[in-house]
């Protein structure tokens, strides 16, 4: 059964791996260059090195950009034409009957299926995410930004491309029919996806808090959000390569304040701020005077009031929550694989 | 064992509505076996359940001795041609033939190979570009080279053209002939089936109406013609299978072991056609049927 499991999978199987063939030898040849410019422009600078980094990173546009869409676009590609039409073709050509009435069990047809096709998607899914990985490592290496990239490298990708063939193969021996199948398969993988990268992956692992005083602020500031008062706001770093989930105002009792007591506080101790500016229209005029005095005493007396408290996945854990998604994803997988085993050999006759 | 199939109160249900309902039947093993009846009388369900496809809703059926389901040990005594033969578009007639040695540890390639020569089929030629005769052809031989026990053919010839279904069904009768399989054939159409078959069972929305050899029922089953009678009228040992009236002429086709002596009656032997047809019609409408004045002569 296996090899008729590769028969059939035979043409998208050479298809795509030319296309990974292609891209490897672009990659190769393209990575090698972008490694070398890393030693010769990054390596050796001292000061000042923005230029040299912006110069760096403008390298290869097209090809970053190529990259990070093949990347977003290859799960989908595997559940909307290996997962969803893997059941849906043999239901609306009839084959099934064939397939059923030869001397295989039906249980050993779908595993082989499901297996062949499924490790096809996981290889596929890899193969890509270590070339992707490779070729941007240096890239990586200037814009020290890995939770910015998590998505698009290492191991997650593996998850996704596992997750996508699973529900593919799901929706199809539900649905039964390829089109219907395969729009159900996008819309489910797209939710997924969203829903784990808003919702699930913040809250996997526990953040870690870093206190600082607000007057050593990287950005203070206020926000007037829909018209309404003015509220404070500031960044902190929690260092490169970490994540900030959030950054709070705390009092010294440790109370988190709420955005409506960040506006009392503006309008109590920086009563110059919530108002409008008058006279000409700003641009033109210059800041009218006793507005940066009236900023300093704002930030001043916020100082006095708060410090700030930044929520943050350290740099070091990296790994531990590329692991931990891509566990969620071929959980999710499995459990979409137990479904649409069930349904195809206990429930569709 | 003597039955190849053997169903007991065999049910089907989709949702409300019964395909097949509370069928029983015995098909002997060793014959050509003419399942036929009107579309919708659940012929294509009592296949699907004989070869394990569906499972029932009520009841029992057991092929060869087993029942059927998803064994690789029931599966592989049991060839099948589902409606329209469906085959993979993609592969080729090669990888077809490929397919059935993979999947059926009985495989006889040597059979598979000289049958595609026979037929003149390009072993490289995809199936999806091959004939509506020839797609069936390559089916049949599928399902003959697994050497199964029990051969079930569904509809197998509906979607030929005259040539293609002669050609098929030529072909059937010599894998009969060679390999000494049981058959079961359905089809709508009687007349394919006279020429092969020498057994039928008819069923009849979800229901067995006849089922015998056909020689017999052919020699047991006769028209008789004369003067306006009422069915009550004839012998007790005629059953009265159809009955129509004209003015001053009845006709009946009746059942019976033994002969016709009565002289009003012009007695004419029936074909499988009429016999089957008539026995559809007892089914759906009752014995009797009145035509206007109109002699009823088939």
């Amino acid at each position: 059964m296996t090899r008729f499991a590769w028969l059939q999978a035979r043409t998208q199987s050479i298809v795509v791996g030319a296309i990974l063939a292609a891209l490897a030898i672009t990659t190769a040849i393209t990575g090698v260059q972008l490694a070398h410019l890393y030693h010769s422009l990054i390596v050796p600078c001292q000061t000042g090195c923005d230029l040299a980094q912006n110069d760096f990173l403008s390298h290869d546009q097209f090809l970053q950009n190529a990259l990070v869409f093949l990347m977003r676009l290859a799960p989908g590609v595997i559940g909307i034409f290996w997962g969803a039409p893997l059941i849906t073709r043999e239901m609306e050509n009839g084959t099934f009957r064939l397939a059923w009435t030869q001397s295989v069990s039906r249980t050993r047809w779908l595993l082989t299926k499901l297996a062949v096709v499924g490790l096809s998607s996981i290889a596929v899914s890899g193969v890509l995410a270590l070339m992707v990985t490779w070729w941007f490592r240096a890239i990586d290496l200037v814009n020290l930004n890995q939770y910015g990239t998590f998505d698009m490298r290492d191991v997650v990708p593996i998850g996704y491309g596992a997750f996508a063939f699973a529900i593919g193969a799901l929706l199809g021996a539900l649905i039964r029919r390829t089109l219907p199948a395969m729009a159900a398969t996008l819309g489910a993988f797209v939710f997924a996806r969203v829903a784990v990268t808003l919702w699930v992956r913040p809250n996997l692992l526990t953040p870690q808090h870093l206190s600082s005083n607000l007057l050593g602020a990287d950005q203070f500031g206020f926000m007037i959000r829909n018209g309404g008062s003015p509220v404070l706001v500031a960044k902190a770093s929690a260092g490169a390569n970490s994540w900030t989930l959030s950054t709070n105002f705390v009092t010294s009792s440790g109370h988190v304040a709420s955005s409506n007591e960040l506006k009392a506080f503006v309008h109590q101790y920086c009563p110059q701020i919530g108002l409008p500016p008058s006279g000409p229209p700003p641009g033109k005029a210059r800041v009218p005077a006793g507005i940066p005095e009236a900023f300093q005493n704002c930030q001043a007396a916020a100082g006095r009031t708060y410090h700030l408290v930044v929520n943050y996945i350290p740099a070091g854990r990296y790994w531990t929550l590329q692991w931990l998604e891509l566990g969620v994803f071929l959980a999710l997988a499995a459990l979409a694989l137990v479904g649409c085993f069930w349904w195809v050999t206990r429930r569709s006759n | 064992m003597n039955a190849s199939v053997e169903a007991v109160g065999l049910g089907k249900r989709y949702g409300k509505r019964w395909a097949l309902k509370d069928c029983t039947l015995t098909i002997p093993s060793g014959r050509v076996v003419g399942l036929v009846g009107p579309n919708g009388a659940g012929k294509t369900t009592l296949m699907h359940l004989a070869v394990g496809l569906l499972a029932p809703s009520a009841g029992e059926i057991t092929v060869l001795g087993d029942r059927p389901g998803s064994d690789p040990a029931v599966l592989e005594r049991i060839g099948f041609l589902a409606q329209d033969s469906p085959t993979y578009a993609r592969l080729n007639v090669r990888q077809h033939l490929q397919m059935g040695e993979w999947l059926n540890p009985r495989w006889d390639a040597e059979f598979a190979a000289s049958r595609i020569a026979a037929l003149g089929l390009d072993p490289s030629q995809r199936a999806g570009t091959l004939s509506g005769g020839q797609r069936a052809q390559l089916a049949l031989t599928l399902a003959v080279a697994k050497r199964p026990e029990l051969l079930v053919l569904d509809e197998p010839v509906a979607s030929l053209d005259p040539l293609a279904r002669r050609e098929f069904l030529q072909t059937l009768m010599e894998v009969v002939a060679v390999q000494g399989v049981s058959v079961v054939l359905s089809s709508h159409l009687i007349a394919d089936l006279e020429r092969v078959c020498d057994y039928v069972v008819v069923l009849v929305t979800g229901r067995v109406v006849l089922t015998g050899d056909v020689d017999d029922l052919l020699a047991s089953h006769h028209r008789i013609t004369g003067p306006r009678r009422d069915a009550a009228s004839l012998p007790g040992n005629q059953q009265v299978i159809e009955a129509s009236h004209a003015e001053r002429q009845s006709s009946f086709v009746v059942r019976t072991s033994e002969p016709i002596f009565d002289p009003v009656w012009t007695v004419t032997p029936l074909t499988l056609d009429d016999l089957v047809l008539a026995y559809m019609r007892r089914d759906r409408d009752g014995v009797t049927s009145e035509t206007n004045g109109l002699a009823v002569a088939r």
